[in-house]
């Protein structure tokens, strides 16, 4: 089943000369496969991640996510879209300090309004099990260190169980075993990860 | 649901720069305080002006005019009604200046359900004598009881007591300053000469200030029947009605009704006391443009600070759009943040803005002009309650408005990027 299609995308920026730097990209993800974007400095990775994000809307082509296009959408419902579908692994953690580690791992998920607010505090606790920091969950991001931070947004990037998780270099500053035991446990559990390895 | 979560947002966003927060809050709490107590005050003042006018002013006054009558001989002449006739130097006629049949008409606007109550008057002119002087005066023969009921005349009897007008015969309540300057106390006997020549002693039984002194050196009160005494005229001889209506707007088509019905001269409060009713309203809009000067400038604070949030939370913006909120969520946000400012600064701008009045309430205020009060007065309107509530929501939904809209058109493609 194709989770995500790109169709002929091409994006352009006009500021100060117009460069074209995607160039009817076209491809299609199927469910549970692993992609890695891979290019030098410059050559549009995160402009491409941005796009396939619904973030940016700049752009020509078809961009298709669980058979659904996403041209003419209006910013809400893209953003219903990035809340139910996507997850994120920012390249920055972005975590926010006013909440605790364990509401900020849940605020996606009561924001999809899916479950009620205990179910989803319960899910928020098994994914940061998973990821080995439970016991952090009262502390505030600003407490913990890099590597556990970026835990917490995997955790955040989980929580509503989406259907693709796109990250853009998540494991530049995680330890080799964490990295890996990331890697294979996304795929355990069948998601697609647009990775953005430099 | 959707709302619990913008609360929960809005609040962590809030209290982690509680300070600032606090800095905003009581900017529209200092700003309703001196809107109600300003308000409170000049609409107590204004109260208290308008009631020294209304509340001794007949809403509507008849009486009888001595005029040249509009019809002269010549004109009823069935020889000259179709000619031009013009008659020079017309005098009014011999006629006292009495209200006909006044029983009747008295008995007619007691049984009008519009009316309040009616209180006949009897004037003299009169001379006060002084020795071998005589100072001229102006004595206003009263109902007692119905002056009391509809103008609250005990209020300005200051020495002595106004019943004993009724129950002492030939008795008087002059001016303050008048007594002063006639050197006479309560108890001594004045004589006034009446327009005959007559003389007629008179006992002081009380004194009055209707904080207006030379008024008070001219006039006095008695009853009417003394009064009448005075005249030498008969029961029967009444030359005002003073009508106090149910409701005071009416006034002017009443005066209008009464003047063709009853054949008198009517004027009604309004158009003998337009001048009053100008410098009221202006007053108020005077109190009213600083107080919303206040809340404007409040509004400012509440802006800026705003502001300033959402550039120092610019990264938390875009994280909460890139996981999935809305632009309107996030401009709800900021609206919800703006709004708990308001509604919080606004209750506590409500309770001091109360308290403050009551303490004006208890500063003492003594002025011969108003001997019955006594501390500066306060009106506890709850329309200024309402509006200064209404206004600081509306002033700080203005002041998060704008940012809000900011903050929610933030792309977090450039936040991100930027990184």
């Amino acid at each position: 089943m194709k989770i995500l299609e790109a169709k002929n995308i091409n994006k352009s920026f006009h500021d100060p000369i117009t460069i074209q730097v995607l160039k009817e990209v076209t491809f299609s993800i199927e469910q549970g496969e692993f992609i890695s974007v891979i290019g030098k400095s410059g050559c549009g990775k995160s402009t491409l991640l941005y796009i396939l994000s619904t973030m940016d809307t700049d752009y020509e082509g078809d961009l298709i996510i669980d058979g659904v296009l996403m041209r003419n959408k209006k910013e809400a419902e893209l953003a219903r879209v990035r809340n139910e579908k996507i997850g994120f692994v920012f390249q920055f953690h972005y975590l926010l300090n006013e909440f605790s580690v364990l509401r900020n791992v849940m605020l996606p998920g009561i924001k999809l309004g899916k479950y009620s607010d205990q179910e989803v505090e319960h899910k928020a606790m098994e994914k940061l099990k998973i990821l080995g920091i439970e016991s952090e969950a009262k502390k505030k991001p600003n407490q913990l260190s890099g590597g556990q931070k970026q835990r917490v947004a995997i955790a955040r990037a989980l929580i509503n169980d989406p259907l693709i998780i796109m990250a853009d270099e998540p494991l530049v500053i995680l330890t080799k075993k964490t990295a890996n035991w990331s890697l294979t446990f996304s795929r355990s559990y069948l998601m697609s990860i647009i990775s953005r390895c430099s | 649901m959707n709302f619990k979560l913008i609360a929960s947002v809005s609040r962590s966003l809030l209290f982690a720069r509680w300070k600032q927060t606090l800095i905003a809050a009581i900017g529209v709490t200092f700003g309703i305080t001196m809107f109600i107590a300003l308000l409170s005050f000049m609409g107590g003042l204004n109260g208290l002006l308008d009631s020294l006018i209304i509340n001794r002013t007949p809403h509507i006054r008849l009486y009888k005019e001595v005029l040249p009558s509009d019809i002269q001989p010549v004109d009823l002449s069935a020889q000259y009604t179709n000619h031009y006739n013009f008659v020079n130097s017309i005098r009014p006629k011999n006629e006292r200046p009495e209200i006909q049949n006044s029983f009747a008409v008295i008995n007619a606007l007691e049984n009008d359900r519009r009316v309040l109550g009616v209180a006949p008057k009897v004037t003299a002119q009169v001379f006060y004598n002084v020795g071998l002087v005589n100072l001229t005066g102006l004595i206003n023969g009263i109902d007692v009881d119905a002056e009391n009921r509809l103008f609250a005349f005990s209020e300005y009897v200051t020495a002595g007591n106004f019943v004993d007008l009724k129950n002492i015969p030939n008795s008087i309540i002059l001016g303050k300053a008048g007594a002063e300057k006639m050197m006479v106390e309560i108890g001594d006997v004045i004589s006034v000469t009446n327009p005959r020549g007559d003389r007629i002693p008179l006992k002081v039984v009380g004194l009055f200030e209707s904080g207006i002194q030379e008024l008070d050196k001219v006039q006095s009160y008695a009853s009417i029947t003394t009064c009448q005494k005075i005249l030498g005229e008969s029961s029967g001889y009444i030359t005002d009605l003073q009508i106090k209506l149910h409701d005071m707007t009416l006034a002017p088509e009443m005066a209008k009704e009464y003047s063709e019905l009853f054949d008198t001269e009517a004027v009604d409060i309004q158009s003998a006391n337009a001048q009053f009713d100008t410098g009221s309203s202006v007053r108020t809009l005077i109190s009213y443009a600083v107080g919303v000067t206040l809340l404007i400038v409040a509004g400012f604070g509440i802006y800026n600070i705003l502001n300033m949030m959402i550039y120092e939370k610019m990264d938390s913006i875009a994280i909460l759009k890139a996981t999935g909120f809305s632009g309107k969520d996030v401009n709800r946000i900021f609206i919800f943040i703006a709004l708990t400012i308001g509604i919080f600064g606004g209750l506590l701008g409500l309770l001091f803005g109360f308290g403050a009045s009551v303490l004006i309430d208890q500063i003492p205020f003594d002025t011969p002009a108003l001997p019955h009060i006594t501390t500066y007065p306060v009106s506890y309107n709850p329309k200024f309650y309402i509006i200064g509530g209404i206004f600081s929501l509306v002033t700080t939904y203005f002041a998060g408005y704008f940012p809000s809209q900011k903050a929610s058109k933030i792309d977090p493609v450039i936040i991100i990027r930027g990184k």
